[in-house]
C-alpha cells in the first residue's frame, strides 16, 4: 500500500484549514468563562465612569469608542495566545507540521478571539442605538472600520509575539502598545480635545481614525476635507499593509531560522 | 524502487544567537527512513535529535543538507510535504480549555477530514489512549501523563503517512506507555511510518525496527538493537560481584564493564562455560544476562566522549 494515498485530499491555499483552526480557536475562548465576564465588565466599568463623571454630550463618543477599544484589543489577547501557545504549549509545532496553511492559523486565532469579544461589542451597540441610533451609511461604515482595526491589531499582535522567547517579557510591551494606540488618542473623547498639532497623529492612528470617522458619518463632529482625506486614506494604507505583513509574517514565521 | 520515507543527505543546523558563540547543532546527518518502519533517534541531551526532528518536519530551516519526505523536499516544498507528516513536539501540550475529545476532533478537521472521519477517528484514538474517561474534562484539570496522551491521541488519529514523536512516552505510567507502544505498532502494521526520539532505552528497544545514536551532532551508530548491542564487543552481559580485585584474572573473555562493587564482561555465548568455571573456581557469584540497549548505548557514546577528549 502506498502510504501517501491515506492523507486526505486538501486544496492548498493560504485558507486551508481555517474554518478547521477557527472552531479550535472559539472553543477554546469560549471555554475560558473568567475571560468572557471581564471582557464584558470592563466595558460596563468604563461606562459607568463616563455616565457619571462626562457631560451627556461625550456618551457618544464613549460608547464609540468604547466599541473601537474593544476589537483593538482584540490584538493583545491574539498576541498573548499566540505567544502563550507557541512558547508554553508548542502547539504551533503540531499546526505548522501540518497541512492547516500558516495565514490560517494566524486568521483563525484571530477570528476564534473576535468571538470572545462580540458579546461585550453587541452590548454596547445597543447602547448606542440608545444614545445615538446609527441609519444606515454610518452602520455599513463602522462594520467596516472595526474589520479594519480588527485585521489591524491582530496582525501587530501575532507580529510581536513572534519577536519573543519569553512569555513574561511580553506582558508590559503589549499593555503600553495597545494602550498608546487605543486609550491615550481620542478614542474615548473628541478630536478637538487633543492638542491641535497632534490632530494629524491622531487621524493616523487606526482606533483614533475610525473615532473620528465616526463622529463625522453620524453628524456628531463633522470632519473637514483635508483630515476626512487622512483619516480614511491613513486607515486603508495602514489597515490593509499591516493585515498583508501580518500574513506575509505569519508564512514566514511558521518555520524558524529564516 | 520505492522512494524511502524519508531520506536525510549531510544536514547541517548551525545556531547563531546573537552576542554568543555559534552552536553547530547538526554536524552533517545522513540517514533513510524506509516505508513502513518505525525508527528511533537516540542520543544524550543535547545530542541534536529535535533540531534534526524540526528539520525533517519543516519547522526549522537547516544551514546545508538536503531531505526529502517520500521523494518531497522539505526544504523547497514545505507545503507539499506538511499534508503527509504530523508531529508531537517535545514537551508539547494541548490547548488547556478543550477536553480531549474536543482536541482530537478540532485538529482533525483543521487537517482537513469529514466531520464523520472526525468523529470516528476521534473515539478510536480517545480509546486506544485509554482517555475514556476524561474524555469531556478540560485538558487543564487532567495530570501531566493524561495531557501527553492527548497530544499522542490528537496524532495517531491523524494516520499521516510519516509521524515524527519527540519523546512521545515523556510522564507517562508504564501501562499508559505500552497503550502508546501498541498504537504505534497498530499505525506502521497499517502503513504508516513513524521516527521517535526516546530516552527510554527500553522504549527504543521494543519500538524501533531500526535505530540511530546521535551525538554531538553526528550519527554515532546505526543498525538493530541486537546489531548495535554487537557493536560493544558481545551479546551477554556475565556480571561478577564482590571481587573488583580479581577483575584483571577475566580481561581476556571480553569488554569489562566496572559499576560499584561489580564488573560485568561483556561477551559472546560459547565463551560463557569458561567463564562461570573460572569464577566457581575461585568461589565467585555469577549473574548472567543479555546486553541491554542502555549498555550498549552508554558504551558507545562513553567510547564517543573519550575519543573526543
Amino acid at each position: 500500500m502506498n502510504p501517501e494515498m491515506e492523507a486526505p485530499r486538501v486544496r492548498r491555499s493560504p485558507w486551508t484549514g481555517l474554518p478547521g483552526f477557527f472552531g479550535t480557536e472559539s472553543r477554546v475562548q469560549l471555554h475560558e468563562t473568567p475571560s468572557l465576564v471581564s471582557a464584558l465588565v470592563i466595558q460596563v466599568i468604563f461606562l459607568v465612569f463616563v455616565w457619571l463623571l462626562a457631560p451627556p454630550s461625550y456618551r457618544v463618543y464613549a460608547v464609540v469608542g468604547a466599541i473601537v477599544f474593544s476589537i483593538f484589543t482584540v490584538g493583545e489577547r491574539v498576541q498573548n495566545e499566540a505567544a502563550y501557545i507557541r512558547l508554553d504549549h508548542k502547539l504551533n509545532e503540531l499546526y505548522h507540521a501540518s497541512p492547516l496553511a500558516p495565514e490560517s492559523y494566524f486568521v483563525g486565532m484571530a477570528a476564534g478571539v473576535l468571538v470572545l469579544y462580540l458579546p461585550p461589542v453587541l452590548m454596547l451597540v445597543v447602547i448606542l442605538e440608545l444614545v445615538h441610533p446609527l441609519t444606515a451609511l454610518p452602520a455599513l461604515v463602522f462594520l467596516a472600520s472595526l474589520a479594519g482595526i480588527w485585521l489591524f491589531s491582530s496582525s501587530m499582535g501575532y507580529i510581536i509575539s513572534t519577536l519573543f522567547r519569553d512569555l513574561r517579557a511580553i506582558w508590559p510591551y503589549s499593555s503600553l502598545l495597545f494602550n498608546l494606540f487605543g486609550v491615550l488618542p481620542p478614542v474615548f473623547y473628541p478630536l478637538a480635545a487633543f492638542p491641535g498639532p497632534l490632530q494629524p497623529v491622531a487621524l493616523l492612528m487606526p482606533p483614533s481614525a475610525v473615532a473620528a470617522l465616526m463622529m463625522d458619518v453620524m453628524g456628531v463632529a463633522p470632519l473637514a476635507h483635508g483630515p476626512l482625506i487622512l483619516a480614511v486614506g491613513g486607515l486603508l494604507v495602514e489597515c490593509v499593509g499591516v493585515t498583508l505583513l501580518g500574513l506575509r509574517w505569519a508564512r514566514r514565521s511558521a518555520r524558524e531560522g529564516g | 524502487m520505492t522512494t524511502p520515507a524519508l531520506s536525510a543527505r549531510e544536514v547541517k543546523k548551525v545556531y547563531r544567537p546573537r552576542n554568543r558563540p555559534e552552536v553547530p547543532a547538526l554536524k552533517g546527518v545522513s540517514l533513510e527512513v524506509g516505508r513502513g518502519e518505525r525508527v528511533g533517534l537516540l542520543g544524550r541531551n543535547g545530542a541534536g535529535k529535535t533540531t534534526f526532528l524540526k528539520i525533517a518536519s519543516t519547522l526549522l530551516r537547516p544551514t546545508s543538507g538536503e531531505i526529502t519526505i517520500f521523494g518531497h523536499d522539505v526544504m523547497a516544498h514545505p507545503e507539499e510535504v506538511r499534508p503527509l507528516i504530523a508531529v508531537v513536539p517535545q514537551e508539547g501540550k494541548p490547548f488547556f480549555h478543550l477536553t480531549p475529545r474536543e482536541q482530537v476532533y478540532t485538529y482533525l478537521r483543521t487537517r482537513g477530514f469529514s466531520r464523520e472521519s472526525a468523529r470516528t477517528r476521534t473515539e478510536e484514538a480517545i480509546e486506544q489512549m485509554g482517555l475514556g474517561e476524561v474524555a469531556d474534562r478540560l485538558n487543564v484539570t487532567l495530570s501531566g501523563g493524561q495531557m501527553q496522551r492527548a497530544m499522542v491521541a490528537t496524532i495517531i488519529a491523524t494516520e499521516a503517512p510519516l509521524l515524527f514523536l519527540d519523546e512521545p512516552t515523556i510522564g507517562m505510567d508504564p501501562f499508559a506507555r505500552r497503550g502508546v507502544w501498541d498504537s504505534l505498532r497498530r499505525l506502521t502494521r497499517k502503513g504508516s511510518t513513524i521516527l521517535l526520539t526516546t530516552h527510554y532505552l527500553d522504549e527504543a528497544e521494543v519500538l524501533s525496527d531500526h535505530i540511530y545514536i546521535v551525538d554531538r551532532g553526528k550519527v554515532l551508530a546505526a543498525g538493530t538493537a541486537e546489531e548495535l548491542k554487537r557493536k560493544t564487543g558481545g551479546t551477554l552481559r556475565v556480571s561478577i560481584r564482590g571481587a573488583n580485585h580479581m577483575r584483571e584474572g577475566f580481561r581476556s573473555f571480553g569488554d569489562l564493564i566496572v559499576e560499584d562493587d561489580t564488573f560485568h564482561i561483556i561477551t559472546e555465548p560459547p565463551r560463557v562455560p569458561e567463564i562461570m568455571q573460572t569464577a566457581l573456581d575461585q568461589k565467585l557469584s555469577v549473574t548472567v544476562g543479555p546486553v541491554t540497549l542502555e549498555e550498549a548505548f552508554l558504551r558507545l557514546v562513553g567510547r564517543s566522549i573519550n575519543d573526543e577528549s
